[in-house]
């Protein structure tokens, strides 16, 4: 192995001499270039010179034809023209003279030239007041007989010698010239060769040494592997570097991983590709690297295509890279995918995917960063045509809004007004048809600031049973209403004719009872018995029909204080049948007293009606259930009801017992079954024949009391 | 005892505005048995009890009734409109006016005597309780109370 000291001595050298051999080129050529500028700049003098004095010749020429003009029409347009060239005259004599001042030659003219322009113009002067005081005759003849013309060819001739002397300077000026040039030229040349010489030995030198240029040459690709491996250990960002015209010249692992290409089929082609079709037809990549050289960085966010043409939303930073002397060598991209980040990373992906339904992301500007299978469904959209587009597309209305903060609205607000449950709006499909949705909304801020996660459900089902519920909710209530009306008009106007049967076959009874013949007494007692028990059941149907109409105000009351009212109600039949009644304390209640009394009272009447042989009893008490409903129980000794007839007996008039056994009409326990009902609770038996029964009633505590 | 039978010798004019025959015959038949002497006039729809206590026409001489009973259902002129017109017009609306309708419900009760109606009974259904009734109108109307008696024009 070489000792490094001696190649770096022979490369010094080299360097030496070359630099030496340059330092003589450079001087020489300098000088050459001095002189020849030099040059340069006479021969422009005498251009100069030559151009002023055909000025200053056509300047006199102009004077002599504008007094002549004047003189011959009289206008003074002429002598205005006139007296603007006596000053470009002087002007242009003034010019030559300074031009000429470092040439005794021509300076020697100039007095000849001075004296022939002032002859000229007190000449032209003289014409000029002739003509205005004698006319034009007089004028005429002047000019004629006068030295006019040949002031003028004097001057001629002496601007002709002045130019004559230029033309002979030019020649000589010229010459000068070429002869630097040559003399430059051949300095340039060997210096040239000599460098060539200086660095063809100097390579050879080194060339003799290849280890030693093999460390070299090692070392720095060292530390270019180890720069490389930095960047392509880099996996959550894409980073190559564009030549000046956007070809992509370096590729990174995280950009083969974001945006799908490998090196070898990226390197080499236009970064252009990574651009949506429309922001390439914009013109948008010429457009961001413009922004970049102008400005030296360019960021934005905006959306990117893979190699598969899928699209997603990324933050991309342009660099644009600049040599020492300040001219562009490219650009660098680093760029991120911001629709894997934290958040929504793989995870939240899954996350998305598995939601049941529509999931869109979207960023503050109201554009779509992230969408699941569901929402391509539901909006029938591939997800490379939505993501990036605007959300107002699926979302026409009511969305978008929420996103923005504006002018009236601060961020702040915006985000508050996002959070929301059940918002009810309008989705659009790619087809343009609209569909009814739900969606809810939930915000967070982010890197990227905030993004809206929107999950959004199709309503439509929902929707059509709900219109459906309330057509049949609406139909039932007006079924209802009509039966109601009808149960009421229907038993008051039957009631009327009657009472007119009913009274006029007892009006009959009461007065020939006895003086018609005995049949006749049983069909009328026949036809007042029916009307009576007519006008019993048409009685009870109004009363059933108006069970619960009235009086729903629901306020806490003492169930107690019911049942006593009830009981007061039955104080007669108690007493005629020596019933005994007997109750636990029962509870306060929040519900309507009338109809618990009414309950109460139909109830116990009942348990004294149907009663056995023995004495009656019957005991009414109140637990409460597991629940928060009271259960309420009126218990007795008597007949006993089978089974089989527990649901028939709460049926408007249902009878277990004819006529003769028990008046009625079967109307008591439909109205307690009516009336419970509508305050929410429920009524039902429990008993064995000959054993007594207990009939249960539920209602509901309310308040939480 | 001595106002009962001084008022026995003047006739009691009553006007039954009701549109059933039925319920008619059968006041009639009630008032059969009255104390008092009792002329009763009937107007079968509101109408025509407007006309007779207007004496408009056919009605020219008839006299003004001492109490009026007044059906609600009534056809043409519903009983509710009579008796608001009654009870406005200051010359008649110092007769009593006595609710004799089949109608129980809270509303028309209480509409009545807002309407300044002097009482309000539902007629019973049967014919005993009905009978009961007019006699108790009878024998409170027009022997208990003291009617005002207005100059006959």
């Amino acid at each position: 192995m070489k000792p490094k000291s001696l190649l770096s001595r022979k490369v010094q050298l080299a360097f030496g001499s070359a630099i030496l051999t340059l330092l003589v080129v450079g001087a020489v050529s300098y000088r050459g270039m001095v002189v020849s500028s030099e040059s340069d700049r006479w021969v422009r003098h005498t251009h100069e010179v030559l151009e002023k004095l055909l000025d200053l010749l056509s300047a006199m020429q102009s004077i002599d034809s504008s007094y002549r003009g004047f003189v011959l029409t009289g206008k003074e347009s002429y002598l205005e023209s006139y007296r603007a060239s006596i000053l470009s005259a002087e002007q242009d004599e003034a010019t030559v003279r300074n031009l000429t001042v470092d040439n005794p030659i021509q300076q020697r003219q100039l007095p000849a030239l001075e004296r022939l322009a002032v002859q000229k113009i007190q000449y032209a002067e003289t014409v000029i007041s002739l003509r205005r005081t004698k006319g034009l005759e007089a004028a005429v003849d002047a000019i004629r007989s006068g030295p006019g013309q040949q002031i003028i060819d004097e001057f001629q001739g002496v601007v002709r010698e002045m130019q004559d002397e230029e033309l002979r300077l030019l020649v000589l000026r010229n010459a000068d010239a070429k002869r630097h040039l040559g003399q430059t030229k051949a300095v340039l040349i060997l210096g040239t060769v000599l460098g060539l010489l200086i660095a063809a030995g100097a390579g050879w030198g080194v060339q003799r040494d290849s280890s030693g240029r093999g460390l070299a040459e090692e070392a720095l690709r060292d530390s270019e592997e180890k720069y490389r491996m930095l960047l392509d250990e880099v996996q959550d960002y894409a980073i190559f570097m564009l030549d000046p015209r956007g070809r992509i010249v370096s590729w990174n692992a995280g950009a083969e991983r974001i945006k799908g290409y490998k090196a070898e089929e990226i390197i080499g082609h236009n970064f252009s590709c990574f651009f949506p079709p429309e922001d390439i037809k914009r013109g948008k990549p010429e457009k961001v690297l413009r922004m970049t050289a102008a400005s030296g960085r360019h960021e934005e966010q905006d959306m990117c295509v893979r190699k598969d043409g899928s699209r997603f939303l990324a933050s991309v930073t342009f660099t644009a890279l600049r040599d020492p002397a300040g001219s562009l060598r490219g650009f660098s991209e680093i760029s991120r995918d911001l629709s894997e980040s934290e958040e929504s990373g793989a995870k939240y992906r899954g996350l998305l995917e598995a939601a049941p339904d529509a999931m869109v992301v979207v960023n503050q500007g109201g554009k779509i960063v992230l969408l699941n299978v569901q929402a391509e469904k539901q909006f029938g959209y591939r997800r490379d045509e939505l993501v990036g587009q605007k959300v107002k597309n699926i979302i026409p209305e009511g969305f978008a809004e929420r996103l923005i903060a504006d002018g009236t609205r601060t961020a702040a607000e915006a985000l508050a007004q996002q959070i929301g449950t059940g918002i009810e709006l309008t989705g659009r499909r790619k087809n343009g048809s609209d569909f009814p949705i739900e969606i809810m909304l939930s915000p967070r801020e982010s890197a990227e600031g905030i993004l809206v996660t929107a999950a959004i459900r199709d309503i439509t089902e929902r929707k059509k049973s709900e219109e459906h519920l309330m057509k049949t909710v609406g139909e039932l209530k007006r079924s209802n209403d009509e039966l109601q009306q009808f149960a009421y008009v229907a038993s008051h106007d039957l009631q009327e004719p009657l009472r007119m049967v009913a009274s006029y076959t007892q009006l009959l009874a009461q007065r020939y009872k006895g003086r018609l013949d005995s049949d006749a007494d049983e069909f009328i007692a026949y036809a007042v018995d029916g009307s009576n028990r007519m006008q019993g059941l048409i009685q009870d149907l109004l009363a059933y029909s108006r069970a619960g109409i009235n009086g729903k105000v629901l306020r806490e009351i003492s169930s107690e204080n019911a049942l006593k009212e009830a009981l007061t109600n039955l104080r007669a039949t108690i007493e005629e049948s020596g019933a005994v009644v007997t109750h636990d304390s029962l509870p306060a209640i929040t519900t309507d007293h009338t109809q618990l009394a009414q309950v109460f009272q139909n109830l116990v009447g009942n348990a004294i009606k149907y009663r056995s042989a023995e004495v009656p009893h019957v005991h009414v008490s109140a637990t409460k259930n597991g629940g928060n409903e009271w259960i309420f129980s009126v218990r007795d000794n008597g007949l006993g009801i089978d089974p089989q007839y527990f649901e028939r007996i709460f049926i408007l008039f249902q009878r277990l017992h004819g006529p003769k056994e028990f008046k009625g009409t079967g109307i008591g326990l439909a109205i307690c079954k009516k009336m419970l009902e509508r305050l929410g609770g429920r009524i039902w038996v429990e008993s064995q024949p000959e054993k007594g029964s207990t009939f249960y009633f539920v209602l509901p505590e309310r308040d939480g009391k | 005892m001595m106002e009962s039978m001084a008022s026995v010798a003047v006739p009691i004019e009553v006007l039954l505005v009701e549109d059933s025959p039925g319920d008619v015959r059968l006041t009639r038949e009630a008032f059969k048995d009255a104390k008092v002497h009792i002329n009763l006039h009937v107007a079968s729809d509101g109408t025509e009890a407007m006309a007779f206590l207007g004496r408009e026409g056919k009605h020219a001489n008839v006299p003004r009734p001492d109490l009026i009973l007044l059906d609600l259902n009534l056809p043409k002129k519903d009983g509710r409109e009579v008796l608001e017109e009654i009870k406005e017009s200051p010359t008649l609306k110092s007769i009593p006016v006595v609710i004799l309708t089949t109608s129980a419900s809270e509303m028309d009760i209480l509409r009545s005597y807002r309407l300044h109606a002097n009482c309000y009974i539902t007629k019973p259904v049967d014919l005993n309780g009905f009978l009961k009734v007019v006699k108790s109108i009878d024998s409170f109307w027009l022997s208990v109370v003291k009617l005002p008696r207005e100059p006959r024009s």
